[in-house]
């Protein structure tokens, strides 16, 4: 059983997605911490959502040049960055400019960049478009239709995002967990906020054709929450959550081949929710497990110790 | 009654329905949990499909709501432990929810067919076609009546409760502290939020009906200061933006849910823009007559000396 679980990856095309979904699942996982200690996970949701405007209007604007390669990734995610990044900045704009709440504003941004690209993908559908099959696989991901330069094309932004991150450590570690000290330090807040949002956009368009935009914020924000709770530092969390991340990318691939019909995204979520869930509650020292157990135990010695000291009196 | 009327009433009542509990989710900073919701009724409503067999009936709609009120209570759960940081409580689950939803629509769980690009997309013409026959009279598209009476309830919950939902709104503690029960309040409120999205999913899909839910409270909150008036104007922009969002998707022959959602995203951004107090431009306008006034009075007493205190006085009012 478990010989043959691991003996797809035998299989050429199993491979390729498998490497693909580990990948996306380490970046995404990694650069997800960031938003999560900012509070600001469902800023990912959005992203996820706006990038297909980005997206359909990356295909339609390169139809009119070049037919053959409007529907490579190459061509659609830095569509799916800049509309992702547009919509951030809209959103961004709209709570510091009036007494609306971030909430809101998300939904908000949401709804119109989301419709937008729906509006777009039927154009496109309706269209002279002639190389359109398969674009609409970007709503709910298709892992099966990853090909080899997708793969390139994912290592190679989620090298990118990856070495900013490195090189940007010791910034993005002090502007995350205290701005107001970063801005007084001489960091810049208009450097560093664009740079640490583009590396989030970055990990949520590069899983939007495998995983599919709906689902993909579950790989920016399960991997974070389940890696919180085993460590307290920084360096720990992200390696963590990249981990998660990778691990639940090969193992939910490889469940949805031995299962056949199955979906390969929604697979990958439901492995990545289950490490999240499962390491809320059995987590050592903050999980819910251990929490109630010592809670219990607090108050067996306390009816202990009132007892005790009713007796001596 | 003629197909196109059909549509235009549907989506009209589908607005207005779901404007209502959006003003409070706007209130309530959590917005975002309209976009949990409606995905997270996804198994909810394949599930009950599986066992009713039909979409529009009663029982669908409850049982789906349970679905989102379970991501509800799991948010609420998930936050008392204070395991999790900022939204997360929010997005963890429902992805899940809407990945088994996904699962048991691609294993064709149910007999009937759903087409999932219609769980996220909606499609109010197909949901106007089937029409309800009494007598041989056709009186309407079948599932418009299904929305009237969530209309009907919404409205009954909003007046019965507008006590109680006002004051857990505004001020939780000192709801608490006089008696009533914001928790309570709150499940009923999730609850109704939950029926609406499940009713309103067949015709507009997740993304119009997050559109519809907040885009037009978000709009009356930049546009009035009292609760009352917040409403009326929500409703009257939901109502006037499901016609003329309506038509311009038919103008443009655009997909008709996404051109609308596109279409109440504008309606707040025109809101966002040149809202009189609030808007990015009307704000500014104000202060440019605000200057302009001041330095027409100036005139009649002294040459203004220091003209930065004053103008900063202006951007503070």
């Amino acid at each position: 059983m478990v010989v043959e679980f691991f003996a797809q990856l035998g299989d050429h095309t199993v491979r390729i997605v498998a490497i693909g979904a580990t990948v996306i699942g380490f970046v995404a996982g990694s650069l997800g911490c960031f938003a999560y200690l900012r509070r600001q996970s469902l800023l990912g949701d959005v992203v996820s959502h706006a990038s297909l405007s980005g997206i359909t209007l990356a295909f339609i604007l390169a139809s009119l040049f070049a037919d053959t390669v409007a529907k490579s990734m190459i061509v659609l995610i830095p569509g799916a960055i800049v509309i992702g990044s547009i919509a951030m900045l809209f959103a961004g704009a709209v709570v510091r400019r009036t007494k609306i709440k971030m909430d809101t504003a998300l939904a908000v941004t949401l709804a119109l960049f989301f419709g937008g690209g729906i509006t777009l993908m039927r154009v496109i559908q309706t269209g002279p478009f002639t190389d359109r099959q398969g674009l609409d696989s970007y709503i709910f991901g298709q892992a099966a239709a990853i090909t080899i330069a997708d793969v390139y094309a994912i290592l190679a932004l989620g090298a990118i995002a990856l070495v900013l991150l490195a090189v940007f450590w010791k910034e993005f570690k002090l502007y995350t967990f205290d701005e107001g000290f970063a801005k007084s330090k001489g960091f810049s807040a208009r450097v560093l906020e664009p740079l640490l949002l583009s590396t989030i956009v970055i990990a949520v368009v590069i899983g939007l054709k495998a995983v599919g935009i709906v689902l993909m914020i579950a790989f920016v924000i399960a991997p974070p929450s389940a890696a919180r709770q085993w460590t307290h530092r920084l360096e720990g969390m992200v390696l963590l959550a990249g981990g998660v991340g990778a691990i639940s990318g090969l193992l939910g691939t490889l469940t949805s081949g031995m299962l056949g019909d199955v979906p390969t995204g929604p697979v990958i979520v439901l492995f990545l929710t289950f490490f999240a869930v499962m390491s809320l509650f059995v987590a050592p020292k903050r999980g819910i497990v251990f929490r109630t157990v010592r809670m219990r135990r607090k108050r067996r010695q306390l009816i202990a110790q009132a007892q005790l000291q009713g007796e001596t009196t | 009654m003629s197909f196109q009327l059909g549509i235009i009433l549907l989506a009209v009542v589908t607005a207005a329905c779901c404007t209502l509990p959006g003003v409070f989710l706007v209130l309530r900073k959590t917005a975002m949990m309209s976009e949990a919701v409606s995905h997270a009724v996804l198994p909810g409503i394949v599930l009950a499909l599986f066992i009713t067999g039909s979409l529009d009936s009663p029982l669908l709609i409850v049982g789906a709501s349970l679905a989102g009120l379970l991501v509800v209570l799991s948010t609420e759960y998930l936050e008392n432990t204070g395991l999790l940081k900022g939204d997360a409580p929010l997005g963890l689950l429902f992805p899940a929810m809407f990945g088994i939803g996904v699962i048991m629509v691609a294993l064709e769980f149910s007999n009937v067919h759903l087409d999932e690009h219609v769980i996220l997309v909606g499609d109010l013409n197909v949901a106007a076609f089937i029409q309800l026959e009494i007598g041989g009279v056709a009186l309407g598209p079948r599932y418009l009546y299904v929305l009237l009476g969530v209309l009907a309830l919404n409205i009954a919950f909003v007046t019965i409760f507008y006590k109680e939902l006002k004051i857990t709104t505004f001020d939780t503690g000192l709801a608490h502290s006089l008696g009533f029960r914001p928790r309570l309040v709150n499940y009923l409120f999730m609850m109704v939020v939950s029926i609406t999205i499940t009713a309103s999913f067949y015709v507009a899909g997740s993304i119009l009906t997050i559109a519809l839910m907040i885009a037009p409270a978000a709009a009356a909150l930049l546009l009035t200061k009292r609760l009352f008036s917040m409403i009326l104007v929500a409703v009257a922009i939901a109502v006037a933006s499901a016609v003329g969002g309506f038509y311009t998707a038919y103008a443009l022959d655009a997909a008709t849910s996404g051109a609308m959602a596109v279409f109440y995203g504008l309606v707040f951004v025109c809101a966002f823009l040149f809202a009189p107090s609030n808007g990015v431009i009307g704000k500014r306008l104000r202060i440019r007559s605000q200057r302009r006034r001041l330095e027409r009075e100036e005139v009649l007493t002294i040459e203004p000396l220091e003209r930065e205190p004053l103008e900063r006085e202006a951007v503070r009012s």
